[in-house]
């Protein structure tokens, strides 16, 4: 078995350099592997230096075996811990994204590469924009609505609003976002359904908080059992104020303080005459 | 002790960070908000990163009170194109 090895390795080695080599040649360069020299040239080659080959065909039994012991000894490690390693990394990988990161603990992961962080800010259906430095970015109201999808949950949405979702990775306080993943669009005139999604639609917005939810407390008990369990869970939440809604034609607001005090003055001969 | 102190200094120039030696008490963390709203932490027994997660939880929130959400949607104006009614046609 192992002299086997060794001779399909032996006559590897020999492929690999080149085919007609001269016998000082092969000797200099084959000077780590003694061995395997020996045994190609016995094998192979029938030439007037017998001394030499013969010297040399007694000193290899030795260490040919020692050669073989020790290289199946480690081949037997290698595979092992090649496996060991190879199964390691498959699970590593199945449980984590992708390559780039580094699972420290737990709980916590170094994104090492920021392509990895768009990534799953795609996945959230997020993209981050930059920071608010002293911009007035809050608009007026607006008659425009958007229907938008966040992770899993879909809100309407319009200028100036507050959405609370799921804690959002990648995003601090005061970080402009835009999302994407907007499923309709409506103004008073027009309305614009996506399937599912509307490609050129943004809502911007801005993250305001990350904060921790009220405390619920999770009692579960069974009856005459003796099981009781008492636990308390706060959920994570991010408040997201939606700034500005992007790809719908807006009423433009033509509305001056005139127009505006006759309706009400209508209203009010109305009710006095009920 | 926290050796992360003047990294959360310098992430945070808006935030006024004064620290203190009380005798005869726990430590805590004191976040006091524009809405004049003051959250006390204690950091007994913490590790100098929890306790940095503490400070970063307290400078990640607003100063409101935490209450039960009734919705997850706040907004001034619900209906964009008219509330529906039984009686609205298309």
């Amino acid at each position: 078995m192992a002299t086997k090895r060794c001779f399909q390795t032996l006559a590897r080695q020999s492929s690999i350099f080149s085919p007609n080599p001269s016998l000082q040649y092969l000797h200099r360069t084959l000077k780590p592997h003694l061995q395997t020299l020996t045994l190609t040239l016995a094998s192979t080659s029938q030439t007037p230096k017998d001394d030499h080959i013969w010297h040399s065909l007694i000193l290899s039994p030795n260490t040919h075996f020692a050669f073989a012991r020790s290289f199946s000894s480690n081949r037997g490690n290698d595979t092992a811990s090649d496996e060991d390693d190879g199964v390691g990394d498959s699970e590593d990988e199945d449980g984590e994204i992708s390559d780039g990161e580094e699972v420290l603990t737990a709980n916590r992961r170094e994104y090492s590469v920021e392509e990895k962080e768009t990534e799953a800010a795609a996945i959230g259906y997020k993209v981050i924009g930059q920071l608010e430095r002293a911009e007035r970015v809050f608009k007026d109201y607006e008659p425009v609505f958007a229907v938008i999808q966040i992770g899993s949950h879909q809100f309407k949405v319009s200028n100036g609003d507050c959405v609370y979702t799921e804690r959002l990775k990648f995003c601090e306080v005061n970080d402009k976002l835009i999302l994407n993943r907007v499923l309709m669009l409506g103004s008073k005139t027009q309305t614009m359904i996506g399937r599912p999604i509307l490609p050129e639609a943004a809502v911007h917005a801005v993250v305001e908080e990350h904060a921790l939810d009220a405390k619920v407390i999770i009692f579960k008990k069974k009856r005459r059992k003796n099981y009781r369990r008492t636990k308390g869970h706060r959920q994570e939440l991010t408040k997201l104020r939606i700034t500005d809604i992007q790809g719908i034609e807006k009423p433009d607001k033509t509305a001056p303080a005139k127009p505006e005090k006759s309706p009400p003055g209508k209203t009010e001969k109305a009710s006095v005459k009920k | 002790m926290e050796s992360h102190l003047p990294a959360f200094k310098e992430s945070n120039p808006q935030l006024e960070v004064v620290t203190e030696e009380i005798r005869g008490q726990h430590p805590h963390l004191k976040g006091l908000y524009r809405n004049r709203n003051e959250r006390v932490v204690c950091v007994k027994n913490m590790t100098p990163e929890d306790v940095l997660e503490c400070a970063a939880k307290l400078r990640n929130s607003l100063g409101r009170k935490v209450l039960k959400l009734k919705t997850r949607h706040v907004t001034k104006h619900p209906s964009v194109q008219g509330t529906w009614t039984t009686e609205l046609n298309l």
